[in-house]
């Protein structure tokens, strides 16, 4: 443990709550480690996890994280990466290819077509091209331009060129700028890095600390398996070693746990799936032998199988979520005790990122740290909501949104989010908006760049150019509330607000997130939620005959159409507007999904 | 719009309703029985996706209009037999009072 480590990096305290499903990160690490390790013959419950994996497929040929998302790189790249490693067929990787042209940005790739392009996303849908689609990347001299421009003056990667002007270099960036070049240059043998490869290689070398670990960056608190794996494996592949490969493959080794597999710190207490990914990914970098981690690594995995098939982090019985575990809190309403999951979700907020995870161990995201705020998290803890204030001025983007996570392209629901969650650390006691470090004024501009240039009027996407519906349309004009006058003028963000109202009112029920037809439950959260924010007085027998509609003894159905309980979600947001129409405006917070 | 002035008879929206659903299912919907729970038989391929094409294209084919909260949807469209049932008794209401052109 190093000295300057504030928080013990311990596994969350207290109770959380897990939906017990697989995940689709998880699965695709669980699966690629018993490939590496040449396991996959223990891969549990083949087909289950194989129909898992292509069920997550849309009809435009790319992969949603879960059923009835949009496609995107990341899960395209994960599920059809995973299906070959268990040997399966991918099917109809035409159709993928096709999905990702249209992700292509000119010069690189985005996560969803329209979105401004980033590292990761280009990395995954380089490799998806190449490696699972046998094709070319659509332009490779202007993506090695591209690449080229990702690097720092420090010597290391950025996400985005963008960002790489600002300073912003990080190992996993790295990585991925990396592995995009090796894709698109068959691995290497049609054309050099493009890049200073001595400086990168120095950058990424100075990461690893004098315990043998690596850091994400300079400013990382504590090393671990996540930023050594991603630090040793780009050096690899740029055919580096690190400064110090016997004290890094000692290090490594040092992190298992009584079982024989991996935790990611130091102190840590849970012998996970993406720990033992990213020690099995360095170790295979380091060249070091896989055998005497083997047995172990494979057992550990085998309990983290989800009945049906997929995987997820730990025991599935205790794979607790922060957006399960927020929703739970939420649900049991504001007079209840304060409860075990508030302590749990507290205890996501671990090293090297000030945010909330969506599950221990994985990077911060945005939407699950508002969703943890809401719950009541870190209401008394000066400290700790400092370190989320810090951590989101550094999420935003040079285009002015927020993505996802770290390096993520900007989109609407991410943006809203962090808005949300700069509001909520402020409040009576707190700090104005305007005081947290953010750039208020490119929030706006990024907002008004998903505005839909034509057609009907306050139409916007969830990225610039994306197909306008009704939640993205709303959410900007939340921002625009929360911005204030001194941004926004109120009174035509209420003009907004009624008019997308008006126009997407189902007339038996409840909003349609396109056109008046279909009404779905996200789209009528946050209906009754805008026009609240925008003082419009609300219908609520107009609502109550939706809710009424899809709320059941069994649970809270998405949409008319959805087949029974949408899960724990979904009968959150149900019970949430139940309560709303029982109460009154102000009684909805901002919750927001997709 | 279906002429008002005689309702189709149960057979008859039947027919008409298995030709529709099988343009937008496809040949998996050939072997389905009316009485079968569509997705029990057809799982994913009757998805919440195609269950509202289905609804669309019965609405064209008959003149109706479906009300996707007051009418239970997911209880008439699960079967074909169910979607001749509420078929047949929207026409004959919008016969009796005369709405129809």
């Amino acid at each position: 443990m190093t000295a300057t480590v504030t928080t013990a990096p311990r596994a969350p305290q207290g109770e959380g709550v897990s939906g017990g499903e697989p995940d689709l990160w998880c699965t695709y690490a669980a699966v690629r480690t018993l490939a590496w390790l040449d396991r996959t013959d223990t891969v549990a419950d083949p087909d289950g996890t194989a129909a898992y994996l292509s069920g997550r497929r849309n009809a435009d040929g790319g992969y949603a994280w879960s059923r009835g998302m949009l496609s995107d790189a990341w899960a395209t790249f994960y599920c059809t990466q995973a299906l070959r490693d268990m040997g399966r067929p991918v099917p109809g990787t035409e159709a993928t290819a096709r999905w990702l042209e249209r992700t292509w940005s000119g010069e690189a790739y985005a996560m969803l077509p329209g979105q401004a392009p980033d590292v990761w996303a280009t990395h995954f849908s380089a490799r998806t091209a190449v490696e699972l689609c046998d094709g070319p990347v659509p332009d490779r001299a202007r993506l090695l331009d591209w690449l080229s421009r990702l690097q720092c003056a420090e010597g290391g990667l950025s996400w985005s060129p963008e960002d790489a002007r600002r300073g912003k270099a990080d190992v996993r960036a790295c990585y991925y700028g990396v592995m995009a070049w090796r894709a698109a240059t068959d691995n290497g043998a049609s054309g050099a890095p493009p890049w200073d490869v001595a400086a990168l290689a120095a950058w990424l070398r100075d990461r690893q600390g004098a315990e043998g670990g690596f850091r994400f960056a300079p400013a990382a608190e504590v090393p671990c398996l996540w930023a050594t794996y991603r630090a040793v494996g780009a050096l690899a592949a740029l055919g580096r070693a690190p400064r110090d490969p016997d004290r890094c493959q000692a290090w490594v080794m040092g992190l298992r746990g009584p079982s024989g597999a991996f935790v990611r710190w130091e102190g840590y207490d849970v012998e996970d799936v993406w720990a033992s990914f990213c020690a099995v990914g360095t170790l295979k970098a380091l060249g070091a032998p896989l055998a005497p981690v083997a047995d172990s690594v494979t057992a550990r995995i085998s309990e983290l199988a989800c009945p049906g098939g997929g995987y997820t982090y730990r025991e599935p019985r205790d794979a607790a979520d922060a957006l399960t575990t927020a929703a739970a809190v939420l649900s049991a309403g504001p007079a209840a005790p304060r409860p075990d999951g508030v302590r749990w979700l507290e205890g996501c907020q671990l090293p090297n990122e000030g945010g909330v995870m969506y599950m221990p161990g994985r990077g911060s995201e945005v939407r699950c740290t508002l969703w943890a705020l809401a719950a009541g998290a870190f209401a008394g803890d000066r400290a700790a909501r400092h370190r989320i204030a810090d951590w989101l001025a550094e999420l935003q983007n040079a285009d002015g949104g927020f993505g996802y996570w770290e390096g993520r392209g900007s989109d609407m629901v991410s943006t809203a989010a962090a808005v949300e969650t700069a509001a909520l650390l402020g409040g009576p006691d707190g700090p104005r908006l305007d005081e947290l470090g953010l750039d208020l004024a490119g929030v706006l501009s990024f907002v008004d760049s998903c505005r839909t240039a034509e057609g009907e009027p306050f139409a916007h996407g969830n990225v610039p150019g994306a197909e306008p519906g009704l939640r993205p349309a709303l959410q900007a004009q939340r921002v625009r509330l929360l911005l204030g006058p001194g941004f926004a003028p109120p009174a035509e963000a209420r003009e907004a607000v009624g008019a997308l109202l008006a126009r997407h009112r189902v007339r038996g029920g409840g909003y349609a997130g396109e056109g008046n037809r279909v009404p779905d439950l996200l789209s009528t959260y946050e209906a009754v939620l805008a026009a609240d924010r925008a003082q419009l007085a609300l219908d609520t027998g107009h609502v109550s005959a939706f809710v009424d509609r899809v709320r059941a003894a069994d649970g809270t159905a998405w949409s008319p159409l959805a087949p029974g309980s949408g899960g724990p979600l979904a009968d959150c947001l149900g019970s949430l507007l139940a309560r709303r129409l029982a109460s009154g405006p102000g009684a909805l917070p901002a919750l927001a999904l997709s | 719009m279906t002429s008002t002035a005689t309702v189709p008879s149960p057979e008859e929206i039947h027919d008409r309703t298995r030709t529709v659903l099988a343009t937008r299912i496809g040949d998996a919907f050939t072997d389905v029985p009316s009485d079968a729970d569509l997705q029990k038989a057809l799982g994913e391929r009757y998805d919440s996706l195609t269950a509202m094409e289905c609804i669309s294209a019965v609405e064209s084919e008959f003149g109706i209009e479906v009300d996707f909260v007051a009418d239970d949807v997911r209880f008439w469209f699960s079967s074909v037999e169910r979607m001749v049932r509420f078929t047949h008794e929207r026409l004959e209401d919008t016969a009796a009072l005369g709405l129809g052109s």
